[in-house]
């Protein structure tokens, strides 16, 4: 980029006096003024106009009263910080300031956000980021920031009211049609919850401008909120990154009760996550950026599948689940009717069965083995009756005509008989036949 | 237009949670052959709508007036 210079405002003796005093060599002859030419400046050139412009006693080595705002702590050891000063409650002017390591090393104190503090120091150009900048050589302290009063004494009296009472918090609805978003309409913001939205689970989102910073900017805010609470399911109240400036409307009591009074839950994502503003404490939930508000208020649809692919599967498994126990209870009664525990049930009884007839033939052989001895001892008992025993001690028998003689009168003279002894017989005649009562 | 969405959407839970109690219900051993069929069908039906659902969903941008 080119940048031409009017040169009719060149016409001044500060920088006549810093042309020939800070690039005599460059200047090819101090007699030929740049007015004249029609060659244009660079950006260097006009830097260093300013810069010798800036270079002025009003600005050396000046004491400035101021507040400290967006105070950073550079790894470094530089400090990074804003003095301002408010005019009709909000800031009325800032000027951004810079504490080299070797000055902030001799503080006495540690600066905060909120501080009124007295600093000394000069003001310098910053080419690089065409800014100015005071340059702080010493920092004392003076009263409290009476913006960060303000807020504690708004915190105060927002908490009586019960604007960041836990038991108010309302969760968010798990599926919300409508989105509301209280933001400015254009930048990163409304962008960042776009793309989440759609790329999570594309709602309606319905958009509530409203300006996100200024002196007016808390009414609007509060409007902005009022005006979509009643059409949305959960409202998103963002605002990007900023000083503590920036952020100050959203700790207007304004914004504070138009949150607490939303019909429907609030998210908050202002500024980083270290930015903690009252809307912040008010809100249903706090976000530590808008696209993490976008996240917390939709579901992801892909989060969605799965858990519905996980049911179809359970669904699907269930079924089998309970076919297969049909199946087995078919089994199991099948089991039931089979004629094997009938056949089971008789083969025991024949066994019972079989038991009982051997028992029967073992009583049966053991008592005819009894029998038999017993046999045995009346057989010898009889035998010593056996008339061949009698025979033995010298008897005989006489048989006539088979028949055994009892009597004499069974006998004629000439009778032929049949005598037995107990070794042998024989043939004997009877001669004379004598009655014993005869004698 | 958006009303039809929002009665759908607000049920996508509601079906879910159905569809929960359809699966416990076919799980439990006191359900019927017969009756844990019907459920099948039926949680197999509200699977259909789900999907549907999730493919279906669409953005939309709408800015209120500032005068409003």
């Amino acid at each position: 980029m080119i940048i031409l210079i009017d040169m009719r405002f060149v016409h001044n003796i500060s920088l006549m006096d810093w042309f020939y005093r800070t690039e005599p060599s460059e200047a090819q002859e101090p007699n030929e003024l740049p007015v004249v030419t029609d060659t244009p400046l660079t950006v260097r050139e006009i830097s260093g106009i300013i810069e010798s412009l800036l270079d002025d006693r009003q600005l050396q080595d000046i004491r400035v009263q101021g507040e400290v705002t967006n105070y950073k702590y550079h790894s470094r050891g530089h400090r990074y910080f804003s003095l301002s000063e408010k005019g009709g409650g909000s800031t009325a002017a800032v000027i951004k300031c810079v504490m080299w390591r070797s000055d902030a090393d001799r503080l006495s104190f540690a600066p905060e956000d909120g501080m009124e503090v007295v600093v000394t120091g000069s003001v310098r150009v910053y080419p690089p980021q065409g800014s100015y900048q005071l340059q702080v050589k010493t920092m004392t302290r003076g009263g409290a920031g009476e913006k960060y009063l303000l807020i504690e004494r708004w915190k105060k009296e927002l908490a009586a009211e019960g604007c960041f009472a836990a038991e108010r918090k309302r969760p968010l609805p798990s599926f919300p049609l409508r989105v509301g978003v209280v933001t400015s309409e254009t930048g990163a913001v409304i962008h960042d919850i776009r793309t989440v939205i759609a790329h999570r689970y594309p709602v309606e989102i319905v958009i509530s401008p409203t300006a996100v910073q200024g002196e007016k900017a808390h009414g609007e805010i509060a409007r902005a909120i009022a005006r979509v609470a009643g059409q949305v399911d959960v409202v998103i109240v963002a605002r990007g990154g900023g000083s503590f400036e920036d952020l100050f409307p959203f700790n207007h009591p304004d914004v504070v009760r138009a949150i607490a009074a939303c019909p429907v839950p609030v998210v908050s994502a202002i500024g980083h996550e270290v930015d903690v503003t009252l809307a912040d404490l008010a809100a249903d939930m706090r976000a530590p950026t808008p696209s993490a508000a976008a996240e917390l208020v939709v579901p992801d649809r892909k989060d969605l599948r799965l858990v519905l692919r996980d049911l179809r599967c359970r669904l699907g498994a269930s079924l089998l689940t309970r076919i297969s126990r049909a199946q087995n209870e078919i089994a199991d009664l099948r089991d039931r009717l089979r004629p094997q525990r009938f056949c089971r049930k008789i083969g025991e009884k024949r066994q019972a069965v079989a038991d009982l007839s051997d028992r029967l033939e073992r009583s049966f052989v053991t008592r005819i083995e009894r029998d038999r001895l017993l046999l045995a001892e009346m057989k010898t008992a009889l035998d010593g009756r056996s008339p061949r025993a009698v025979l033995a001690r010298g008897y005989c028998v006489a048989e006539k005509d088979g028949i055994v003689v009892k009597s004499v009168d069974a006998l004629r003279e000439d009778d032929r008989l049949n005598l037995r002894f107990y070794d042998g017989r024989s043939r004997v005649v009877v001669e004379r036949v004598d009655h014993d009562g005869n004698l | 237009m958006w009303w039809s969405v929002w009665i759908m959407t607000e049920t996508y839970e509601e079906k879910i949670e159905q569809l929960r109690l359809i699966i416990a219900k076919i799980e439990d051993g006191g359900t019927s052959l017969d009756e844990s069929m019907k459920l099948y069908e039926q949680g197999a039906a509200l699977v259909r709508q789900c999907e549907t659902l999730l493919a279906s969903a669409e953005e939309k941008i709408t800015t209120l007036s500032r005068d409003a």
